[in-house]
């Protein structure tokens, strides 16, 4: 999906200049991965379809700007566009995870980095999950009850709720395959030939096999106790 | 150790014997919470949630590691001391209810009060803790009488009437939907920030911990954060203050 309907779609809630789109873009849809740079040519794409159109200008407010800033609005054929859009059906997106592909075409060897890259990618959901996060004052008390929300609070709910659960469903998925990872490296490690270096399996010597070899320790210890 | 620190847990460990075969589920876990914010720690089913509330709001002590409130540790606590701490530092919401089905929510949240109080003054208190919750209206009620969202908000409002220093919540917002979730876990925001408390609590939804000032996820017994941390405080949750000014 372009930024295309994104942008008209916040240009149809309220006219505003590039800028100022680009912030509204990052707060509204900060995980979808939008370039902030994709407005402008979002806004290009959607000026050559006759989408939107200049609503004028605002005057440069401060020195460090001397150009003034375009504000855009819909035009009336942007607006029947964009209702066909949120009509139309809303494709599935493709899997076309990096970490699935390096898992499918993973050498045993490969292990040890697997395992790091595993743990890099959880700590990043959970640094995603933190950008998340409500920021805003809290509410004053007595605090309004949920069902006097409009919809557009809710709507907003919605879809970091689905943005939340996707990331909890991805730390779930990296939490089985580290435990299993993990126990897979100890037996590996377990394997290795009397004399034989324990780095041949599980790398040499740095802070990843460092940690590896503490894990596959730990697992072939919980083995064996269970 | 700062004045605001209220709850914390330095490289604290925990296992269960299940027959002859032993269980740790949790590893050298450190963690700070200090009053004005809620930390929110997030783990799976069976991930020790529940044992790390009840190891931190000193209901069961630790195999190893230290346990501290206000800077004291547990262990130095004599067991008037510790019943103390129980009863008028920690508040732990259960949403279990009271014993009696006949008791009205008023006079339920007011049990914890009668010890020190007249029943008038403690139904007075109790109808401020409801309202506060945003549930005055259940003052009448009975507990089985009561929606899901409104048993989670008279049980706050039960372990929040005497005040405590630190109010402990093992996963607030089980069977929530969404709006309902997002009003319990901004009531307990605003909780912390305005009444200037600690909150602990654990979830098993990730949408429950948006609300939270800090956040962590607990998995095979240790503690992940969403920063790096250095090696002599691994798993330790310490962020930056939000809400209000620091103290002194």
């Amino acid at each position: 999906m372009s930024a295309k309907h994104a942008v008209l779609g916040l240009v149809i809630e309220r006219p505003g200049y590039g800028y100022d789109l680009a912030r509204r873009l990052r707060e509204r849809f900060g995980s979808s991965g939008f370039a902030p740079t994709g407005v402008y040519s979002a806004l290009d794409q959607l000026s050559a379809e006759g989408l939107v159109r200049s609503a004028g200008s605002l005057a440069a407010d401060s020195a460090e700007r001397a150009a003034p800033r375009t504000v855009y609005e819909a035009t009336g054929e942007g607006r029947e566009q964009f209702d066909r859009w949120m009509l139309s059906t809303s494709s599935l997106a493709h899997v076309r995870d990096e970490l699935n592909m390096k898992l499918a075409l993973s050498r045993p060897r490969d292990l040890p980095a697997l395992i790091e890259l595993v743990r890099c990618q959880e700590e990043q959901c959970l640094a995603r999950l933190e950008a998340l996060k409500r920021v805003d004052a809290p509410a004053e008390s007595p605090r309004p009850r949920s069902d006097g929300l409009a919809w557009p609070q809710v709507a907003r709910l919605l879809v970091r709720d689905a943005e939340v659960r996707q990331l909890q469903a991805r730390i779930e998925w990296l939490q089985r395959v580290g435990a299993i990872m993990v126990k897979l490296a100890g037996s590996q490690r377990s394997r290795v030939l009397p004399g034989e270096s324990a780095g041949a399996v599980v790398g040499r010597g740095g802070p990843v096999e460092q940690r590896v070899r503490s894990e596959a320790e730990a697992a072939a210890v919980g083995a064996r106790v269970a | 150790m700062s004045f605001r620190e209220c709850l914390s847990l330095d490289r604290v460990s925990k296992s269960y014997w299940r027959g002859p075969h032993e269980t740790t589920v949790l590893k050298y876990i450190s963690l700070s919470v200090f009053a004005g914010e809620c930390v929110a720690v997030w783990g799976q089913r069976g991930s020790g949630k529940t044992t790390l509330l009840k190891v931190a709001a000193g209901l069961e002590p630790p195999d190893d590691g230290i346990v501290s409130f206000k800077d004291r540790d547990l262990r130095a606590m004599s067991k008037a001391e510790m019943v103390r701490l129980l009863r008028e530092e920690i508040g732990w919401a259960r949403r279990s209810g009271p014993e009696s089905d006949e008791l009205e929510m008023l006079d339920y949240v007011a049990l914890p009060l009668l010890k020190g109080h007249t029943l008038r003054r403690a139904r007075r208190r109790s109808a401020q803790a409801l309202a506060q919750v945003g549930v005055a209206d259940c003052c009448k009620g009975r507990w089985e009488d009561l929606t899901d969202s409104e048993r989670t908000l008279v049980s706050i409002a039960h372990a929040m009437v005497r005040k405590p220093s630190l109010l402990v919540v093992d996963d607030p917002t089980a069977n929530l939907d969404l709006l309902q979730r997002e009003e319990v876990m901004g009531l307990l925001r605003s909780t912390a920030e305005q009444e200037w408390i600690a909150v602990l609590i654990t979830v098993p939804d990730m949408p429950s911990m948006v609300h939270a000032h800090r956040i962590g996820s607990l998995s095979d017994g240790r503690l992940l954060v969403p920063s790096g941390v250095s090696p002599e405080r691994d798993n330790v949750v310490d962020f930056p203050i939000r809400g209000k000014a620091v103290l002194g």
